[in-house]
């Protein structure tokens, strides 16, 4: 071969490994960008519900109130009646069975939300509003249009008589679409027009307190020990190994550790955040103690040489110089580790967190559910309401995760010193 | 004749099997300059961190023997190293100020020895350090700049300045300018004439010339053994040993 010829294999061999790493990267993007867009679109519409606008006549009479009445009464009143009226004015019906279709077009909420209308503002005794009444898991989907209405009626969930409705209050404009705030603010349900998010997000969020309080600090201090102080000997290097084996150790394990020691020995409190941030934090620790090590070795020794040569204490170096240097990626390791925590669903299935709570929780030793594990629960719903809701959720995880890691990035680019 | 500042008496170093020191007896006078000379691996580092203890650092370094500063015993594992290192100050090979400011990069030694109690005092030792290593000029102006932006031999100034700031006995060098050009070379050497004025400084160099510019006095190491000591222009004049004609002349290294 001459020198040109081994000249052009050279160039052609290096063009073909761009193409190479060029269409990997596609095919990877390309993936990405039909999970994203497969979330998206069965996703999204969960962001927004079907309501019926119905007028509410709030009958003295009915109500059993006189205007002025005092907060007490109001709250004792019932408003099963009024409801009941309410929804039958949508439409005429002629029979029971009828009457009992029409009122099945409705949320199950239906009296909760006019009497909520009625607290919010003074003086409706006797007087009539327009009100927004949420519409049943099957009428939202309906609207939606994800319910295929040519099926035989006997194959529908829907009647004859409820499609012929429905047409007829979207025709009259009855029908909108509102901002669904029950998604974020409501636990679970077993009606998917009123299950939400809500215990779940607080769920998660007590767990990820209590993973990053407890295991923060441990693993920092940890660190910082093994990496400054420690001598290095057989003892370091064993436990060095085990640190490494431990994050590789499979999620599931810590579960049953919890299982076994958090609920069958210690009896904490079942399906709770704080067992569950108690597990995610031992899981987690390994996984924050690896980059905080790597960050502080990453500190270049002059650094220490030059603050104990002016006649800092080994105390003094490491805590003045080079914890400060290692912050940055350690805090970003930290946030890793985190969001890694919030998407894990195994441990939390074993403790119990699947178990199905309505009440959002108010302490962390609230029974409570989590995101990942409210997908979980949500994708084994047949109801078509929980096939969006489940994409919905898988949103707001994923969106979690970015902005997490994104913080991650930020941190590390941001506050990284760079030194010669 | 001047005092003798450091003595080490049968000095041995051992990196854990390997032995970096024998028997090393040297006297390093007051207020003069004394330069350690030698091929590389022989031990100048070896020497001069054991000065300061800087070997401490090292698990597996081993020292035995003297070293006396004052007559005090440097060895003595009662001895605070702290308040040792704050009457020794070192400068390293290569220029590491600390990533932050000018400013804290000179003040942080005063503060934690707590010499200066206000900012005040802090301002005046800060600038009376950059002027004695000849830095102030060029950076009262950006004191609040990071030491890492400076070029190489300004960032060796303000390391020296860093080891004047506590106000030490002792200064040791360990190759002070080779990650520097001739011009900032010129610069630190004359500022190491000026600072034997005040301090005992001990340099180690690769350079004969700058040895026989800045020192009053000459060890010549090899193989961890010190072969000649003495005036440095009877050590580059006349020397007594063969081995060190050998080196001085560049025969061997
Ligand atoms: N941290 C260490 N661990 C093990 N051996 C070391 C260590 N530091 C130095 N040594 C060994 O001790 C001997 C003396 O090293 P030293 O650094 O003192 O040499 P030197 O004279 O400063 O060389 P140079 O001119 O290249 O800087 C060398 O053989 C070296 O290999
Ligand atoms: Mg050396």
């Amino acid at each position: 071969m001459t020198k040109e010829e081994r000249l052009k294999k050279r160039h052609r061999s290096e063009k073909r490994f761009k193409l190479y790493g060029v269409a990997s990267i596609f095919v990877a993007l390309l993936f990405v960008l039909i999970l994203v867009q497969n979330i998206f679109s069965k996703g999204s519409s969960a962001f927004m519900k079907t309501a019926i606008n119905v007028e509410v006549f709030f009958d003295p009479e009915l109500l059993e109130l006189q205007n002025g009445a005092s907060s007490d009464d109001i709250l004792q009143a019932d408003f099963f009646d009024i409801t009941i009226e309410t929804l039958l004015k949508a439409y005429p019906a002629k029979n029971l069975d009828e009457e009992n279709e029409l009122i099945d077009l409705f949320s199950t909420d239906a009296e909760i939300e006019i009497r909520k209308a009625f607290l919010e503002n003074n003086n409706l005794v006797g007087k009539k509003i327009n009100l927004e009444i949420t519409a049943s898991d099957d009428i939202d989907q309906l609207h939606k249009g994800n319910y295929p209405r040519d099926l035989p009626e006997d194959r529908r969930r829907i009647s004859n008589f409820q499609l012929n409705i429905y047409d007829n209050l979207v025709e009259s404009k009855k029908i909108v679409k509102n901002f669904n705030n029950y998604f974020f603010k409501n636990g679970d349900s077993r009606n998917p027009e009123l299950a939400g998010i809500g215990g779940a997000l607080v769920g998660s969020f007590y767990s990820i307190l209590i993973c990053l309080l407890l295991s923060f600090p441990v693993a920092v201090l940890a660190s910082i020990y093994l990496e400054e102080f420690a001598p290095k000997n057989k003892i370091t290097d064993f436990i060095e190994i085990n640190i490494n084996n431990l994050a590789a150790v499979p999620s599931i394990v810590y579960g049953l550790l919890a299982l076994q020691i958090l609920l069958a020995t210690i009896q904490l409190p079942r399906s709770t955040p704080l067992v569950a941030g108690i597990t995610l934090a031992l899981m987690t620790l390994p996984r924050i103690i690896i980059p905080c090590r790597a960050s502080l070795k990453a500190v270049p020794p002059s650094i220490r040489e030059g603050a104990l040569a002016v006649g800092a204490s080994k105390f003094q170096s490491v805590f003045h110089h080079v914890v400060p240097l290692a912050l940055p990626g350690t805090l970003s390791g930290t946030i890793i580790g985190l969001a890694q925590a919030l998407g894990e669903t195994a441990p939390l299935i074993l403790i119990g967190m699947v178990a199905f709570v309505v009440d959002i929780p108010s302490t962390p030793i609230d029974p409570s559910s989590s995101l990942p594990v409210q997908v979980y629960l949500w994708s084994e719903s047949a109801e078509r309401g929980f096939v969006e809701k489940t994409s919905a959720t898988i949103m707001m995880l994923l969106s979690f995760l970015i902005v997490m890691n994104f913080i991650a990035v930020y941190l590390r680019q941001k506050f990284e010193k760079r030194w010669n | 004749m001047s005092n003798i500042k450091i003595k080490s008496k049968n000095l041995n170093v051992y990196y854990g099997q390997k032995q970096a020191l024998f028997d090393v007896n040297l006297d390093i006078n007051e207020k003069e300059v004394t330069a350690l000379i030698g091929p590389s691996g022989c031990g100048k580092s070896t020497f001069i961190r054991c000065i300061n203890r800087m070997n401490d650092v090292i698990d597996i370094c081993k020292v035995e023997g003297n070293i006396e500063i004052d007559g005090i015993e440097v060895n003595d594992k009662e001895l605070d190293v702290v308040s040792l290192r704050e009457r020794v100050g070192m400068v390293f090979q290569k220029p590491n100020p600390f990533p932050k400011s000018i400013y804290d990069n000179i003040s942080y030694g005063p503060k934690i020895h707590g010499k200066g109690e206000t900012k005040s005092e802090l301002d005046e030792i800060v600038e009376k350090s950059l002027r004695k290593a000849a830095l102030w000029e060029e950076v009262k102006d950006r004191l609040d700049e990071p030491g890492t932006g400076l070029s190489g031999g300004q960032q060796q100034r303000l390391c020296i300045a860093r080891a004047i700031s506590v106000n030490p006995e002792v200064i040791l060098m360990d190759e002070p300018c080779s990650a520097l050009d001739p011009i900032a070379t010129a610069k630190i050497e004359e500022l190491i004439d000026e600072l034997k004025k005040t301090y005992t400084i001990v340099i180690v160099t690769h350079s004969m010339a700058q040895a026989v510019r800045v020192s009053q006095k000459t060890g010549f190491f090899h193989l961890g053994k010190v072969i000649e000591v003495g005036k440095t222009e009877k050590i580059f004049k006349n020397p007594d040993n063969k081995m060190t004609q050998d080196y001085i002349t560049g025969r061997f290294g």
